[in-house]
């Protein structure tokens, strides 16, 4: 399907409240889709649930609106069926970081080739608010009676820590950043997370606009900031994971936005199964032939006895016992 | 003889499941029907386990007690056993183990060894292994005394093979004494043996110089008194498979495409097995990949099976009773989306943990019912390997022709018992994926225009929408309360549709007497023992057993004309409550009045299912609770 002409959103009516960060990321993930020029039929939107979920919805590509937290698993079964189709996940930080955590670190593990764009605004906001895995201790946001008594989680840390390859964030109101985040995040292959900062208008009144505004800067900016691995040295890893997790960790006077940490070397997980299979890559598993055209199975008997060779025993004919 | 039962106990991790598999593989070329079951604990090494076989000279598919030999290959094995030997049967021990006593096994599980005390004290048996053999032999049991020790001395002098490496060689001496007794010649346990040590000959050949010195040495002293006739009817090849790898077959030729798992017991081998098919290359012929996932938890194991399907892949996970636990919410989320997924499932004895290495059928009710809100499903048993081979192809084509979600039910007695079964018919076998298109602009994937919407796979030339929220055609959220009717109706009726198109010889089958008096019902691995009993109880009774295979949509009016009032009926399963009859009551209207029941999680066997029936139609017992077996 022709990419630049394709109406790339929806008709539905958009159900975020105004002013909320999701618009921001709708319009710069369509953009970023338009500009790499993808077939919106070989391309798949994963979300979870919340606000972020029914992103899949109002973009006019392939749209998988699945379970709380399970994004991940269902975005790996597609691509692990079809490693041809371009697969990102959408999903909020209560999804992706808390009830979904444990895929959340086992993709990183695989490094399947999927990006993940990470709704992060510190609240459940479809359920009124309450805090989410990347609100702080001791912040009390509108919705909650008191302040939080969790800490919260680190999703850069988290991500390096797991083996993602490509690691950014990026601001929900900066299109054009985080549009060339997204961008970039599709054309490495390889696990990707995009951390993307976005206000809650309804229920996150201290990581405002304001507040964001106020303290992002961008690292490609920041002189000799170099996150990307040149060589498959473990050496040169070390040292860019090391940096990416230092800025990680800055948050409360300055926020960095942009990549963190970026390592094209590592075998995706296409790639480790196609040590096993070959023809995986060229012909997958999702569109192999599996039957001739009177329905009978590919496997022959010939081909049974080879296969299962070790599971079959020729009786011996001359009987003595 | 034509029918011969025995047992080799010991320790888990010690050559147990080699022995069963070269002796299952000798006996098989020689064109015996063999059936051989695991029974062992949640453990790797040291707790009690022993292998439980039947070999006939035609179609058996239960096991059966007492056994005619037992081998012991361990204390604990002796006094677990002792009860099980028939009164001219062998039974065969370490000359080491004579002077050893009940209570100093500190494997055996307190409560196991007070009741065995008690029982030996009750029958007035010392607490040694010679008091025992002592106690058998007085009721004619013919008892064998081995040095094994000596044997595997005799070996590592021979071979210089060092003390620290030579208990691995103990499973040649209990395929030895099996062998010998049963007259089985030494090149057929040594193809057994090949077959299993594939390509290490150097353990071959020592394995053959012990298992002939052994074999000399009984056959000199006892000669083979428990030889078997000739096989009734002679194929010209077998298959030799667990469970789980009839299933893994069943699968391959399916054309599962994405096979997704989470370690679980007794599920993991069928998913082990795949992992060695990933490459589907005969000859220089290549007929595709199968990709083996194993994911983080059951939940990703279901929803990475969705994702794949969704892409049009043939897709399945595999699990047990705790992992479904865990995939229901995915379970309903495939329901709603249409998804056609199977979920293998191999049922263990719960709740919870349970018994992880212990079979039970307590879970159909979960299996039917498993997910919040009202889809269709199709919930399939198979009662014997042969069964869940087929089952396995007919699981997609159902899955795929219906687009729902399929469970196939299965336990661990189907799960981990080996037996012989024919080389399927792939004549037979069809592959039917139901209506699959490229879908095109304005492509609905949930049309109303048909119960089964035509489905195009993601990556097709079409754009479109899956939600686990209620939806519009385009697979859109939608809250209208007429599009609720509409859609809610087209998933549900599918039941309807199911019930008609899957023909009745895949839904149900009667064996054995066409007009029965009494009738045993049942579904998956019952019919094993069923079926052995009624054969046994077919002179004395006009007797028939109603195997269920579909049971869900529950075949109601092809059950209702064989359940008639005037019957004896009898429900049979692996549970408390024989689930199976207060389900047929619930979707047909008919009470089941006899119950027999098991759930020890050790399979039921012939002997007690012929006792249970008797006492049901003998003394109109309402419900029969069998408990044997270690």
């Amino acid at each position: 399907m022709e990419s630049r002409n394709h109406r790339w959103k929806t008709d539905l009516w958009i159900d975020w409240c105004p002013g909320c960060g999701n618009f921001g990321i709708l319009t710069a993930e369509v953009e970023a889709f338009k500009e790499l020029g993808l077939d919106p039929t070989k391309t798949v939107i994963v979300s979870g649930i919340g606000c972020s979920a029914k992103i899949a919805h109002y973009i006019n590509a392939n749209g998988v609106h699945t379970l709380h937290g399970r994004a991940i698993p269902f975005a790996m079964g597609i691509k692990l069926a079809n490693p041809n189709l371009v697969v990102v996940v959408n999903g909020g930080d209560g999804d992706l970081l808390g009830i979904g955590m444990g895929h959340f670190v086992a993709l990183g593990r695989r490094n399947l080739d999927i990006v993940i764009i990470l709704h992060n605004n510190g609240v459940y906001g479809l359920t009124k608010g309450q805090a989410s895995p990347t609100l702080r201790r001791g912040i009390k946001t509108k919705a909650l009676t008191k302040p939080n008594i969790q800490d919260a989680v680190n999703p850069i840390a988290v991500a390096l820590a797991s083996g993602y390859t490509f690691v950014a964030r990026s601001y929900a109101f900066d299109i054009e950043h985080l549009k060339e985040i997204i961008k970039k995040a599709i054309q490495h292959r390889g696990s990707a997370l995009i951390d993307v900062l976005q206000p809650c208008v309804a229920y996150n009144n201290v990581y405002t606009k304001e507040f964001y505004e106020k303290r992002i800067y961008k690292l490609e900016e920041t002189p000799d900031w170099d996150p990307i691995v040149k060589e498959p040295d473990p050496e040169e890893v070390e040292e860019k994971v090391s940096k990416a997790w230092i800025k990680a960790m800055e948050w409360e006077e300055k926020i960095p936005i942009g990549i963190f940490y970026w390592n094209p070397h590592v075998d995706s997980f296409e790639e480790r199964i196609k040590a096993e299979i070959p023809e995986y890559l060229a012909n997958p598993p999702a569109i192999q032939e599996i039957s001739d055209k009177e329905g009978r199975s590919i496997i022959d008997l010939e081909a049974f006895r080879v296969l299962f060779s070790k599971k079959i025993i020729h009786i011996k004919k001359n009987f003595q016992n | 003889m034509d029918d011969l039962l025995l047992i080799i106990g010991g320790p888990q991790g010690s050559g147990l499941e080699t022995s069963a598999i070269v002796l299952t593989r000798a006996f098989g070329e020689k064109g015996y029907n063999v059936v051989a079951d695991r029974e062992y604990h949640s453990n790797i090494r040291g707790r009690h386990s022993y292998t439980h076989m039947r070999i006939s000279v035609d179609e058996r598919y239960s096991l059966a007690f007492p056994v005619d030999l037992f081998v012991g290959m361990s204390v604990e094995s002796v006094f677990t056993h002792f009860m099980d030997i028939s009164e001219n049967g062998y039974f065969v021990v370490d000359t080491a183990f004579l002077e050893q006593r009940i209570d100093r096994i500190v494997s055996m599980e307190p409560s196991v060894k007070r009741r065995l005390r008690k029982q030996m004290q009750e029958l007035g048996v010392g607490d040694r292994v010679e008091d025992i053999l002592r106690f058998l032999e007085n009721r004619g049991v013919n008892t064998i005394k081995l040095s094994y020790v000596g044997y595997l001395r005799m070996l590592a002098k021979k071979y210089d093979i060092s003390p620290r490496r030579i208990s691995r060689y103990m499973s040649g001496i209990a395929i030895a004494v099996v062998a010998a007794l049963t007259g089985i010649d030494l090149e057929s346990v040594v193809d057994g043996l090949r077959a299993r040590l594939s390509g290490r000959e150097e353990l071959v050949e020592h394995n053959r110089y012990l298992i002939e010195r052994v074999m000399d040495y009984i056959q000199g002293s006892y000669g083979s008194p428990l030889k078997l006739d000739p096989p009734k009817k002679l194929k010209n090849e077998v298959l030799v498979v667990t469970g789980n790898e009839a299933v893994a077959i069943g699968k391959i030729l399916g054309g599962l495409r994405v096979q997704t798992y989470y370690p679980i017991t007794p599920a993991a081998d069928e998913s082990l097995y795949l992992e060695e098919k990933m490459l589907l290359k005969a000859n220089s012929k290549n007929l595709g990949g199968i990709v083996v996932f194993q994911t983080e938890d059951e939940i990703a194991a279901i929803t990475a099976a969705i994702g794949a399907a969704l892409a049009g892949a043939r897709a399945s996970t595999t699990t047990s009773g705790p992992g479904f636990s865990l995939m229901v919410e995915g379970f309903g989320w495939a329901g709603i989306n249409e998804v056609p997924i199977v979920v293998t499932y191999y049922q263990r004895g719960g709740p919870s943990t349970g018994m992880p290495t212990r079979g039970a059928q307590s879970d159909l009710f979960f299996a039917l019912y498993a997910g919040h809100g009202e889809f269709a499903r199709i919930v399939l048993s198979s009662g014997d390997h042969m069964e869940a081979l087929i089952d396995a192809v007919d699981a997609f084509n159902f899955a795929e022709r219906f687009q729902v979600p399929v469970i196939h039910l299965l336990d661990k007695f189907i799960a981990n018992s080996t037996a012989t079964v024919p080389i399927p018919d792939l004549s037979k076998i069809r592959i039917e994926r139901g209506s699959i298109v490229e879908g095109g602009v304005d492509y609905k994937r949930f049309s109303k225009d048909s119960i089964v919407s035509p489905r195009a796979k993601l990556g097709s030339n079409s754009i479109m929408w899956y939600t686990g929220d209620e939806h519009d055609e385009y697979g859109h959220i939608s809250e209208d309360p007429v599009n609720r009717i509409e859609m809610y109706e087209k998933r549900i009726r599918k039941m309807e549709l199911i019930d008609r198109e899957i023909p009745d010889a895949k839904k149900a089958v009667l064996y054995g007497d066409k007009n029965p008096n009494i009738v045993l019902i049942g579904w998956g691995y019952t019919k094993c023992p069923a079926i052995d009993a009624i054969r046994k109880l077919e002179d004395k009774y006009s007797i028939a057993y109603l195997h269920i295979k579909l049971l869900a949509p529950l075949p109601s009016s092809l059950i209702r004309g064989i359940l008639r009032e005037d019957r004896i009926l009898i429900g049979v399963e692996h549970s408390y409550e024989v689930q199976i009859a207060s389900l047929i009551r619930m979707k047909s209207g008919i009470h089941i009045p006899h119950l027999v029941a098991k759930y020890t999680g050790r399979p039921i066997y012939e002997n007690e299912l012929v006792d249970a029936v008797e006492r049901i139609v003998e003394n109109k017992e309402k419900r029969v609770v069998l408990s044997y077996g270690e």
